[in-house]
């Protein structure tokens, strides 16, 4: 199986979020980057944005890795420095969920 | 062809809501611990025990190789009845995680799924003993209040994705498991609910079956068989 990348993996949820934002009317999210805030009043998401992106990333990340995984899983929420607090904490989280599901 | 999902569907009122669903022209995945025995071209049994979280993960993931999922229906549950002081914690922790855990879990799945779709139609099922605040079955009436609770908030989360989350709420229905239960019992729960004559499958049936068949109902929205007072 092939590696699932980090840059596949920011490619996945900026297309996301653009997509998003589109749907929500918020077209500040089509340019989203690395430094975008996924939660927080910095955020253009609300807290129901954040758990539908979580939803169709996850649909997204089984069409382009061949697994599926839970983003919000119990250690992504135990941990320190939240996954989902920039789109690039995220992207991290994400292909070591991948890397996981994968083995 | 729309897709089910239906908890419970062994037996009794789960088994009649999966065959109402294929008579409409639903395909129906049926989650059950017990082995099912209902043969029809569009219906696929799962063993699942709705109680372990893992459980439901693996079978919704099935499920979902195959398209989408449409409606969701938690009637798996179960009921006992003790007097509050004498209910062992195991039993009320059972309940819990059947009737509220088990809940929580397929809802969780498959609500993940309907927002992906942007659509989908969540029934949970629950009792007239809640609003009535039974004597006599705290633990159960609290599980089922609990699931309560959760159809409100899924129902106010979800909605802006377009998922409707509705409960519905029975009082005994003819099925083997009141069967068991002393007839005089029935008779003043029957009497207090407004329906001295009982409530048969069929009825229980054509009341939930307006969830999918009545798709202007409002989201949130906890409806009862009988009148309550």
């Amino acid at each position: 199986m092939a590696t699932f990348t980090r840059d596949a993996a920011v490619r996945l949820i900026l297309v996301r979020l653009a997509r998003l934002g589109q749907e929500l009317g918020k077209p500040v999210l089509a340019q989203a980057d690395e430094q975008t805030r996924l939660f927080g009043e910095a955020s253009p998401l609300d807290s129901i944005g954040l758990v539908t992106l979580m939803a169709d990333l996850e649909d997204d990340i089984h069409q382009a890795a061949g697994v599926w995984v839970t983003i919000a899983d119990e250690k992504a929420m135990s941990r320190l420095t939240s996954p989902f607090r920039r789109v690039g904490l995220l992207a991290d989280h994400i292909v070591e969920l991948v890397a996981t599901a994968q083995t | 062809m729309p897709v089910a999902i239906i908890t419970g569907s062994s037996r009794g009122l789960g088994r009649a809501l999966a065959e109402s669903l294929l008579a409409d022209g639903w395909t129906v995945h049926g989650f059950a611990r017990s082995p099912q025995t209902l043969a029809h071209p569009h219906f696929q049994a799962h063993a699942v025990d709705v109680g372990q979280e893992s459980s439901v993960q693996a079978a919704v993931t099935t499920v979902l190789a195959a398209g989408r999922i449409d409606l969701l229906i938690n009637n798996a549950g179960a009921a006992s009845m003790n007097a509050l002081l004498l209910t062992p914690a195991a039993t009320a922790e059972a309940l819990m995680r059947v009737n509220y855990l088990g809940t929580l879990h397929c809802l969780q799945a498959v609500g993940k799924v309907m927002v992906r779709q942007r659509a989908g139609l969540v029934v949970n099922l629950t009792t007239v003993v809640v609003p009535l605040s039974l004597a006599g079955e705290a633990a159960y009436v609290a599980s089922k209040a609990a699931v309560e609770a959760l159809t409100k908030v899924a129902a106010a989360e979800l909605q802006s994705q377009g998922v409707r989350v509705n409960a519905v709420g029975l009082g005994p229905v003819d099925t083997d498991l009141t069967r068991a239960v002393g007839a005089d019992k029935l008779h003043t729960l029957n009497r207090r609910i407004g329906r001295p004559q009982g409530t048969t499958l069929a009825e229980a049936v054509a009341f939930i079956a307006q969830e999918w068949r009545t798709p202007s109902l409002a989201t949130g929205s906890i409806r009862y068989l009988g009148e309550l007072t």
